[in-house]
This record gives C-alpha cells, sequence and structure tokens, in this order.
C-alpha cells in the first residue's frame, strides 16, 4: 500500500515538482545568474540586457515597478471583464471594442478642451482636463453598454454560447465603426495615421527620485497604478459594503437561488454589465494617455483581458489582481530579460503562464470550480 | 404542434432567395471584352487605411491628365472615373482592392481583382507584405502586369523580381538613403543605437539607416527589436542605451507604435531633444498627434521619395496637374505620388504597345519615368535590370508652419539604388535582426548629398 | 411518419439532394467559370473542412473551439516551413528546410494532430464557456507565436508553397482544376470519416460526454481523455485544411491565423448551422459568396465598410436563427409535421438556444 502511495502521490506531485524547478529557475536567473552582454555579438544563453540583479538593481527594479504599474492598467480593464463574466457568464468579446471606442471618444473631448494651437503641451494640461474626458467616455460607453445588454443580451440569459456569438457580433460592428468616424478632430498632415493620444494632466510629468539605486521613476505611471489601486478599492467597497455588491456576489455564487429569492436579477445585471463596461472605458482612457489609441487595439486589449481572468480566475476581485499582476509580470520581464539571443520568444512565456494555471488550477488561480 | 413563428422561418428563406437568385448568374458567365481592364490595388483597412483615397486619387489623376478620363468626383477619388482611353482602346477601372496590410487579404483581394474582375494591370499594392504576395502571384500569372503602388519591401524586385513587377520608386531602405550621413556629419553622431520594429518593413527600412550611417564611419552600439502587437514599450525602451551613453537613437517603428514608444521613452529617461533622434518615415505620420508631434519638431526624418516644397519648374507642374484634378489631396505626399507615377508609367506603355496588354505591354513598360521630384539626369528616374527604380531621395527634417507640424526637405541625395552600391545582394542576406552588419563603406551619393534649403537645391554639399 | 425502408423522408431528401450537389460539383471545371471553380468553390471545400472540425467538436463533444483555425494555421506553418527551400542568402522567410514534400506532409499532418492532443490535454477540466475562451487565447497566441518567433516565418508570408507539392499531387500551380478535385475529394473523405467517427463506441462515448459528464465519469468513462482524443481528432481534420489552404493560396501568414480569421471560421459554423455537419460546407458557401460580393460596398448613411454588414448578418442569424441555415432547414421539415432525421437526430445537450432544437 505505501507502495501505490508513493506511485500515486509522486504522479500527482512530479508535474507540480517541475513547474516549480522553472518557475524557480526563471527568478535565480534574473536575480542571479545572468549577465551583461560582452563586447561584440549577443553573446549566449546567460547575456541579456542588463544583467543580473544583484549586478544592476537600478534597472531591476525599473523593469519591476514597469510591471506593477502596467498592472495597474491591466487590472482596470480585466477587472470589468471578469465581473460581466462572473456575474452573467457572458463573455463580453466586445469588450476591447468598449476600449477603442472610449479611448477615441476621451481623445476628442481633450482635443475639445485644449483649444487650438499645433500641440497639447503636457504641462499646460490640467487634471480637470483628462478627468473629463475619462467621464465622458465612460458615460457614452456606459450607455453604449447598456443598450447592447438591454437589447440583445437580457432576453436569452442563460444561453452562454448565443451570447458570446452576440457579443462577437457586436464587437465587429463597433471596431469597424469606430475606426470609419474616428478621429474627428486634429489636423491631417500628409499621411496621418488614425492612431491618436492623449496627455496626462501636467503634474505628472517628471520623475520621481525614488532614491533608491539611483533609480529616477515616472510619476505617470506611478498615477496609473494609484488608479489602478484606487479602482480595486473602489470596487471592494461596492461589492462587500453595499447591498447591489451584495447581491452581484450571490448571483456569482448562485445565480438561481438569487433569482428564486425574489430579487430583481435583471436590474443587477444591467448593473453589473454597465460598470464593466464603464471600466473598459475608463482602461481606454488611461491607455491613450499612457500611449496612443489605434486600430488593432481591440483585439490587444480582448487578448489581454482573456489571460488575466483566465490566470487569476472569472467573478473574483482578487483574481483579476493576481492575474494582472502574474501577466504583467511575464510579459514585462520577458520583454527585458531574455537572452539577447532569444529575444523573440517573449510570447512563448505567455503561453507557458497559461499552460502552467491551467494544468493546475483549471478554473484560475482564484477562481471557483465549475 | 407547436405555433410556428412563421415569421422566423419565411424572413431568411425569403432573403436567401433573392440573395442567391443575385449571386447564381455570376457564377456562369465569361463574357469577351475589347477594353483595358485596371485594377488600382490599395488599403481601406489597418495601419495604412488612410491611403485609399490617396492612392486611388493619384492614379486616376495621371489617367485623367495623360489618357483623357472624366473624373466624377473631385473630392472623393473612390467615385471613380469614366472615359480615359489609351490608343482608341477604352480603359476601364473594374475594381478597388481593399487591403489591410496582411499577407492573406493582398491575396483575396488579388485573386478577385485579376481573375473575377479580369484586370489586366493592377496599379498597387501600397505595403510591403502585400507586395510580395503580388509578386509571388506575378511569377505565377505571366499576362498580367504588376505596377507597385508604394509598398517598401525590398523582396519584390531584389530577390522575387519577376518580370512582369515594376516599381518606378525606392524601396524602404532606399527612402532613408542620406538620414545616417547629415545625423553624422550635422549632429555629431558618432554611435546610436536603434529601434526598429520586429518585422520585415521595420528590418528593411533600418538596413537602409544602418547601411548609410555606418558606411560613413558611424556605429551602431545597440538594436533592439519590440514585437508588433506590443502594449507597453516601456521595458522596450529602457534597453536603449541612456541619454548621455550615445549620441543619438534612430527610431524605425510604426502603427500604433509610433507615439507609444516616444512616450514611453520620455517618461523613462525625460524629456525628449529632437537633436538626439531621428526616425524614418513613420515619424512624419505622426502629425495628427498633438501630444507627440510637436515633440520631435528639428528631428531628421527620412524620407519617402518626396520632395514636398521643392521649387524646379517638374514639381510645380506637377502640384498644378494634382490640383486641377483633385484639390483636396496633398500632391507631395508618397501615397499619391508614387500612385500617379505608376498610373503615368502605364499610360505610356500603353500608348507603345497600341493598347495591347501581356507580354506586348511589359516589353513595353518604359525604362525610364519623368517624376515631378526627381533631378538628377533632368528629372528622370530610371529602373535597373530588374525593373526597380533608381530614384533621388530626400531625406526630411520635421518642422513647424503656423499653426500644424510636417515636413520640410533638407537634403538632396542623387541616384539612390536599391543595392546600395552593391550592399543588398540577391544573394546577400535579407535584412533582418543581425543584418546587414556595421560596415565602413564607400557609398554612391556619400559626400554627395547637397543641402536643400527652402525649397532650393544649393550647390553645397553636407559637411 | 411513414418510413421509406430504413429511411425517413427528410433523409432521403437530403441525401438526394446531397448526390445532386455532389454532382453538379464534380463537373464543376465544365460547368461554372474559372473563378468560380478555382476560388470560390475551392475556398468553399477547404473551409468547410476547418469548420466542420469545428462543428465537429460541438455537435458531437459538446465544446466550442475557437482554436481550429490555429490549428489549421499551425498545419500549413509547418508545411511551409519544411517544404519551401530558401534562396542562397536572399529570401529566408521560415526554416526553410527543403525535405521532401511527402514527408512534410506527413510530419505536418502529424504534427498538428500532437499539438492538438496536448492543446486538448490542457483544456480538457474546462467546459462550456471557459473551453471557448480558452481556445480563442490558443488561437491568438498562436497568431502572436508565428508573427513574433520569427525564425518561423514572422509578419512576412512564407511564400511559394504550393510549388512544392508531393509527387502524386503533381504541380497544382499549373493545373488549379486539380487542387479543385483534391479539396472535393478531401471534403467528402472528412464527411464520410466524421459520420463514421460519430457511429464508433468512441464517438458514442463522446457523445455520453458530451449530454452528462458527471454519468460518464462515474460509469468509469475518462471524460478528459475522451475531450481531449475528440480535439486531437478534431487538430487531424484542421490540419487537413491547413495543408489544402497553402496548396491554394501559396502562402500563409499570422493574418490567416488571427483574430479575425477566428470569428470568420465561426461565422461560418453559425451561418452553416453548428448542429449539423453538413453546415460546415453549407455555411463557408454562403460565407465566401458573401464575403467576395459585398467588398466594394459602402455602406450609405452609417459609414463604415463590409465589416459591418458582416457584423449585421451574423448578429442577424444568431438571434433569428441560431442554429444557422441547416437549423432553419430542420425547422421547416418540422413545421410541415414531418421531423426526423438527419444527423439533427442526435440532439447537442450544449445548445446555442433550448427552444431552437425542441420539436
Amino acid at each position: 500500500m505505501l507502495e501505490r502511495l508513493r506511485h500515486g502521490d509522486v504522479g500527482q506531485l512530479a508535474p507540480k515538482i517541475v513547474a516549480g524547478a522553472l518557475v524557480a529557475f526563471a527568478i535565480l536567473y534574473v536575480v542571479v545568474i545572468t549577465q551583461p552582454p560582452p563586447e561584440i555579438g549577443n553573446g549566449g544563453w546567460r547575456n541579456t540586457t542588463f544583467g543580473s540583479a544583484i549586478h544592476d538593481p537600478g534597472s531591476f527594479l525599473q523593469i519591476l515597478l514597469d510591471a506593477i504599474t502596467f498592472a495597474g492598467l491591466l487590472f482596470i480593464v480585466a477587472s470589468g471583464f471578469s465581473l460581466i463574466f462572473g456575474l452573467m457568464r457572458v463573455v463580453n468579446m466586445a469588450h476591447g471594442s468598449f476600449y477603442l471606442l472610449a479611448g477615441y471618444i476621451a481623445y476628442e473631448i481633450q482635443q475639445q478642451m485644449t483649444g487650438e494651437g499645433f500641440a497639447i503641451a503636457g504641462t499646460d494640461v490640467n487634471t480637470w482636463e483628462w478627468v473629463l474626458p475619462m467621464l465622458v467616455a465612460a458615460g457614452c460607453v456606459a450607455v453604449v453598454g447598456l443598450l447592447v445588454q438591454q437589447l440583445l443580451l437580457s432576453w436569452n440569459q442563460g444561453q452562454d454560447l448565443r451570447q458570446a456569438l452576440i457579443t462577437i457580433a457586436v464587437s465587429v460592428i463597433i471596431a469597424d465603426q469606430v475606426i470609419a468616424h474616428f478621429p474627428r478632430t486634429g489636423v491631417f498632415q500628409a499621411g496621418g495615421g488614425n492612431a491618436v493620444s492623449m496627455t496626462w494632466p501636467g503634474w505628472t510629468e517628471r520623475r520621481v527620485d525614488l532614491e533608491l539605486w539611483g533609480v529616477q521613476y515616472s510619476l505617470a505611471r506611478l498615477a496609473m497604478l494609484a488608479l489602478g489601486v484606487a479602482v480595486g478599492i473602489a470596487l471592494w467597497l461596492w461589492l462587500y459594503r453595499t447591498k447591489t455588491g451584495m447581491v452581484i456576489r450571490a448571483g456569482v455564487d448562485d445565480q438561481q437561488m438569487t433569482a428564486s429569492l425574489g430579487i430583481n436579477i435583471h436590474r443587477t445585471f444591467a448593473i453589473a454589465f454597465v460598470v464593466g463596461a464603464a471600466l473598459a472605458a475608463m482602461g481606454g482612457t488611461v491607455g491613450a494617455s499612457q500611449g496612443v489609441v489605434g486600430s488593432g487595439q481591440d483585439t490587444q486589449w480582448l487578448l489581454n483581458s482573456l489571460v488575466v481572468v483566465i490566470v487569476g480566475g472569472m467573478g473574483s476581485l482578487l483574481g483579476a489582481a493576481a492575474g494582472s499582476v502574474l501577466y504583467a509580470l511575464v510579459l514585462t520581464f520577458s520583454a527585458a530579460y531574455l537572452p539577447l539571443s532569444a529575444t523573440q520568444y517573449s510570447i512563448v512565456l505567455t503561453f507557458g503562464l497559461l499552460a502552467f494555471v491551467l494544468a493546475f488550477r483549471p478554473q484560475g488561480l482564484f477562481g471557483r470550480a465549475g | 404542434m407547436k405555433k410556428l413563428r412563421s415569421w422566423k422561418l419565411l424572413l431568411p428563406l425569403a432573403a436567401l432567395v433573392t440573395v442567391g437568385s443575385v449571386f447564381v448568374p455570376g457564377s456562369l458567365a465569361a463574357p469577351a471584352t475589347h477594353e483595358i481592364r485596371v485594377a488600382i490595388m490599395t488599403d481601406c483597412k489597418g495601419a495604412f487605411g488612410f491611403g485609399y483615397e490617396l492612392d486611388i486619387g493619384g492614379a486616376q489623376a495621371a489617367l485623367a491628365q495623360y489618357a483623357g478620363g472624366k473624373i466624377k468626383n473631385r473630392n472623393k477619388p473612390s467615385a471613380g472615373m469614366t472615359g480615359a482611353t489609351v490608343a482608341g482602346h477604352r480603359i476601364n477601372i473594374v475594381g478597388y482592392g481593399c487591403g489591410d496590410d496582411t499577407a492573406p487579404t493582398a491575396a483575396k483581394e488579388t485573386r478577385r481583382l485579376m481573375e473575377q474582375l479580369r484586370a489586366d494591370v493592377m496599379i498597387g499594392p501600397l505595403s510591403g507584405d502585400e507586395a510580395v504576395t503580388v509578386a509571388q502571384y506575378a511569377k505565377t500569372h505571366p499576362t498580367k502586369t504588376f505596377v507597385i503602388g508604394t509598398a517598401g519591401s525590398q523582396d519584390p524586385t531584389l530577390q522575387i523580381a519577376p518580370k512582369n513587377v515594376f516599381r518606378y520608386h525606392g524601396d524602404g531602405a532606399q527612402w532613408n538613403a542620406g538620414l545616417g550621413e547629415i545625423v553624422y556629419k550635422r549632429l555629431g553622431w558618432r554611435n546610436a543605437a536603434i529601434i526598429m520594429d520586429d518585422y520585415s518593413f521595420g528590418w528593411t527600412s533600418a538596413a537602409g539607416i544602418i547601411a548609410d550611417f555606418c558606411a560613413i564611419g558611424g556605429k551602431i552600439t545597440k538594436r533592439v527589436f519590440p514585437p508588433l502587437n506590443t502594449t507597453d514599450y516601456s521595458p522596450f525602451v529602457r534597453q536603449l542605451p541612456r541619454p548621455g551613453t550615445v549620441d543619438g537613437y534612430f527610431w524605425v517603428i510604426g502603427g500604433t507604435g509610433t507615439g507609444a514608444s516616444l512616450k514611453a521613452f520620455e517618461q523613462a529617461y525625460g524629456r525628449i531633444d529632437p537633436k538626439d533622434h531621428a526616425g524614418n518615415l513613420f515619424f512624419a505620420f505622426l502629425g495628427a498627434d498633438r501630444v507627440v508631434a510637436p515633440k520631435v519638431v528639428g528631428s531628421y526624418v527620412g524620407g519617402f521619395g518626396t520632395g514636398g516644397g521643392l521649387k524646379t519648374k517638374q514639381a510645380k507642374a506637377y502640384e498644378a496637374i494634382m490640383k486641377r484634378h483633385y484639390p483636396k489631396l496633398p500632391a507631395a505626399d508618397g501615397f499619391v505620388y508614387n500612385y500617379y507615377n505608376a498610373a503615368w508609367a502605364l499610360v505610356r506603355a500603353l500608348r507603345t504597345s497600341n493598347g495591347q496588354v501581356g507580354a506586348a505591354l511589359q516589353r513595353a513598360m518604359p525604362k525610364t519615368n519623368r517624376s515631378a521630384y526627381e533631378i538628377s539626369d533632368r528629372g528622370i528616374v530610371k529602373l535597373d535590370s530588374r525593373r526597380q527604380a533608381i530614384q533621388d531621395q530626400y531625406p526630411l527634417q520635421i518642422v513647424r508652419r503656423g499653426n500644424t507640424i510636417t515636413t520640410a526637405v533638407v537634403g538632396y541625395v542623387p541616384n539612390v539604388d536599391q543595392t546600395f552600391g552593391g550592399l543588398f545582394k540577391p544573394s546577400s542576406p535579407a535584412p533582418g535582426r543581425a543584418q546587414p552588419k556595421c560596415v565602413k563603406k564607400k557609398l554612391p551619393w556619400q559626400g554627395k548629398i547637397r543641402v536643400v534649403r527652402n525649397g532650393v537645391v544649393t550647390k553645397q554639399v553636407i559637411r | 411518419m411513414k418510413w421509406i425502408g430504413r429511411l425517413t423522408p427528410k433523409t432521403l431528401v437530403e441525401r438526394v439532394i446531397g448526390a445532386a450537389v455532389l454532382i453538379l460539383v464534380a463537373a464543376g471545371p465544365a460547368i461554372f467559370n474559372d473563378y468560380w471553380v478555382n476560388t470560390i468553390l475551392t475556398q468553399t471545400f477547404l473551409f468547410g473542412i476547418a469548420a466542420a472540425s469545428l462543428i465537429f467538436l460541438f455537435a458531437y463533444g459538446g465544446m466550442i473551439s475557437l482554436a481550429q483555425t490555429a490549428l489549421m494555421g499551425i498545419g500549413a506553418y509547418m508545411l511551409g516551413n519544411m517544404v519551401t527551400q530558401g534562396i542562397p542568402g536572399g529570401e529566408t522567410k521560415g526554416l526553410t528546410l527543403g525535405w521532401d514534400p511527402t514527408v512534410a506532409l506527413v510530419v505536418a499532418i502529424l504534427g498538428t494532430t500532437a499539438i492538438g492532443l496536448v492543446f486538448g490535454a490542457v483544456a480538457s477540466r474546462s467546459i462550456g464557456i471557459y473551453f471557448l475562451m480558452l481556445t480563442l487565447t490558443y488561437g491568438v497566441i498562436a497568431n502572436y507565436f508565428f508573427g513574433q518567433v520569427t525564425q518561423f516565418g514572422g509578419f512576412s508570408p512564407i511564400a511559394g508553397i504550393n510549388q512544392y507539392t508531393p509527387g502524386f499531387v503533381g504541380d497544382l500551380v499549373g493545373h488549379p482544376d486539380k487542387l479543385y478535385y483534391i479539396a472535393l475529394g478531401t471534403a467528402v473523405v472528412v464527411y464520410v470519416l466524421i459520420r463514421y467517427v460519430a457511429r464508433t463506441p468512441f464517438g458514442l462515448s463522446l457523445q455520453g460526454v458530451r449530454d452528462d459528464p458527471v454519468r460518464m465519469s462515474s460509469l468509469g468513462y475518462a471524460v478528459p481523455l475522451h475531450r481531449t482524443l475528440a480535439f486531437g481528432f478534431s487538430a487531424f481534420i484542421a490540419s487537413l485544411a491547413g495543408i489544402l489552404l497553402v496548396w491554394w493560396d501559396g502562402q500563409i501568414a499570422p493574418g490567416n491565423i488571427g483574430l479575425g480569421a477566428t470569428i470568420e471560421l465561426l461565422v461560418i459554423c453559425v451561418i452553416g448551422g453548428l448542429a449539423r455537419v453538413e453546415g460546415a460546407w453549407l455555411g463557408a458557401f454562403t460565407f465566401i459568396v458573401i464575403n467576395n460580393y459585398v467588398r466594394d460596398v459602402e455602406l450609405p448613411v452609417v459609414g463604415g465598410s463590409f465589416n459591418t454588414i458582416i457584423g449585421l448578418i451574423f448578429l442577424v442569424i444568431v438571434i433569428l436563427s441560431p442554429d444557422g441555415l441547416m437549423g432553419l432547414w430542420d425547422r421547416l421539415w418540422r413545421s410541415l409535421g414531418l421531423g426526423g432525421g438527419g444527423t439533427s437526430d442526435v440532439a447537442p445537450a450544449v445548445q446555442i438556444a433550448p427552444e431552437a432544437s425542441s420539436p
């Protein structure tokens, strides 16, 4: 019997041991093993741009902060996706299109607010000129989300597959319409593309001295992280301290029971979808300020949301946070700490993260089974 | 029996029958035709979707000017044109291809244009990967003729080079000729880092910069390759050497990445000094962005084979022609200009071949073309033995004009050929991450780049 | 309802129609013009095969997989990388191994099936909508993989693949009609194969797993294993579609397996009907024809392009007739009181819309 036990244990433990060993190796690689590039050429498997964390702690800290701040943005967008899925079992394939639409709307509003002139100097932009575009964009996209939910999704609740197909159709239509009609303002120079960007408020355009290994870090990125944390806290307060939030949590746990208790679950669905769309919109504004908004990003952000939610688990706030951090860590570190001769394999690590999580917890790290 | 929701059944059935009856006839007949069927292939979606009206406008303006066509709507090129004839034969523009910068769509559109709509000639495509697809198609369809629109990939005329593919403008590497030398001499750059999109157009465009910069003695100390579809450019930008450790940075990132990567650089290293940054033509595409574009005013930028603002007679004549036919289109834009030249070359060939297409047309395609922004050889662009243009190039500088940001020509690089004086050969490795290597060499135009001031090419050489 | 021999009237009619269609397409090159033969119909056959792999998984396995396009692409990329030869120093897209085309063909099919088994194993414990999300992620990652790992091709197409065909296939570039018949033949074989597998013990237990996995598990059937094997089988079919794709198009690029292509395949299946295998080719034909003829259309008031039109058509179909065209056909028979017969007898447990399948 002992032998059977041992065999059974080994069979289950072996993949876990292998996976654990890989993760440990990856951490050791980044922290200790790797070396800076040689004088000439790319070097071998040990050579990366920065060398090990011990050798160059400043760069390591910067990359780590890049990952965590990016996780803030990921969280904002993915939490909306997770909320919609967790409660209504709707895979909102139009989430990326909401992001795109919101980014362009916020851009248009900011253009109007910052007046004429060929440039928007970041330092001239005050906080209100960033917040109002975001609010307007969130509002517009929330209305669009409400329309989609009421007209197309509320009458076929429970038919998961059909709803997924409907949101796919909506995403195709919205993405096409957005590209056809935006951007509207801005002077078109010879050969201008449709990628435009917003700017953060002026006070974020500096770097903060962290007084640690000489690292100076962008305040805008830290603000992005702060926004993500603020959204997380607000969502937590909403879900755990208000009645609607309680209904939502109950609905995530057991939809039928909640409905049979006489609670107007349909109103709650509508609220959840609207909040999810608004979160995507907020993410779109932040993303447009941090980088640009342009065609193709709807696909990118749908994938980002999917990966975060698959890794972290559906319908769970903590899951969305954990998924965001893990995914951002993998993305950012694979960009900077892969050997110079192998930088193109960063996507493989993303897949590895997915496979790793799914092999052990198919429902995601913090998801509920089934 | 359940109550029949008859409308749910009948409505789709009726729609099917109607739709089917429209399509069935199209499947059967194959009528004969005596006209010259021309297709214009461009992008209506994707990163270069804005080029749709520009490309069509350029080609149709040339057909209007040299083949007597009547434009239907002077504000909307895609409304079409009629009445173009050459040597007594009618030119029928059978369709506009709607690509999205990817190869599969290009393949579908090419088949649709050349097989369903039975075009004899294609003017296009717009982008690099599409041109690779078209060149491969051309290899297996020798009776059709293809005049490339604005595609910048090297392969179609260097490695694939079928006999029925012609390109009357430079490729992505040629467009950047002279940029490296200008920053070496004028800004004193001796070592630089380069960041490029990790795919073939990024490598090709970067190859032009690297070849030019290294040929005169510069050194590329670091190459960074963010993949396409990157959301966060920060970790890539951090891999660039810190300001102060290099003299400058070359940027070869396009699409949604141009603005995003520049912003990421600013967040990582502080304010962007235009003297430390040079880019390829994608910097010029930033023009609509009021946030990022102003940051690079003053940067030197690779060209597009066009010389907007040049005050030569030829240039002014061309701009007047464009204004007559399509007043709202920017004549100096490469998308308009290159398609114009392609269509013009086609018209001249049709005159020579007397309206014949196929092999006769290919023999008749001109080996030279008078191009508006060409100065060498009295304004004549020549094709090399692989039907690729040897073209003057014009490095640019981003400038502010009143309330807009635009580009000004700063240099004139005569007769840039695709091989860069033998550096790029069909048998040499294609541009890639490590190619070309940074070697010192004498390029044919080294030391011969002339200063251009206010649209006038001076006798002064750039020092 | 009266039975004619063992066949219900509906089955008989379907078989007659099927035979008539087969005869029509067998004589295709003589009846239709070149464009229809070589582009519309050949594409119908090969995308129908890809759609059939998806419909097989859904109708018999209850799993909706958005990874079929990716598997098709993996098969295509494997073949492209193995078969093409690099011009010395020149165009070096992909590995350009230059292997014997017949060997490459076999390796591509087996390799894709193996990858399908791995994907299936990772996903086999997820069900329903989770499975859909996971397979969608596979698809997008495969797209990014082939775009970013430039050793295997990168963003630019690997071209000229149809110049290297196995001996028994011969020259496809000069004789495109050959490919038409190869695609037609493969489609027929795939259809027969799927119908056959559905009746084998494996197929039957797979349908049991679809209907009630808990009960099957308690009866001793290895549920994840069944799903994994089903996924592997669908990968095999998808690999055939991928090989036909590169023989037809001559090239493969990440755009062939991106999100757009994945959605197109899903649209094909939904139009045709997710519950019946015949829907694969019906949907493929309908979609390809519509897609071909709406490209030049510009919407008057709303703006936007053919994508909006296709999205609207898709939306209308999902709302009005989520079973697609084959579902319409089934409902027609049911409304006439003659329902029953055909593959729709086996009602899938995971339905798109409950009311659509009930008699």
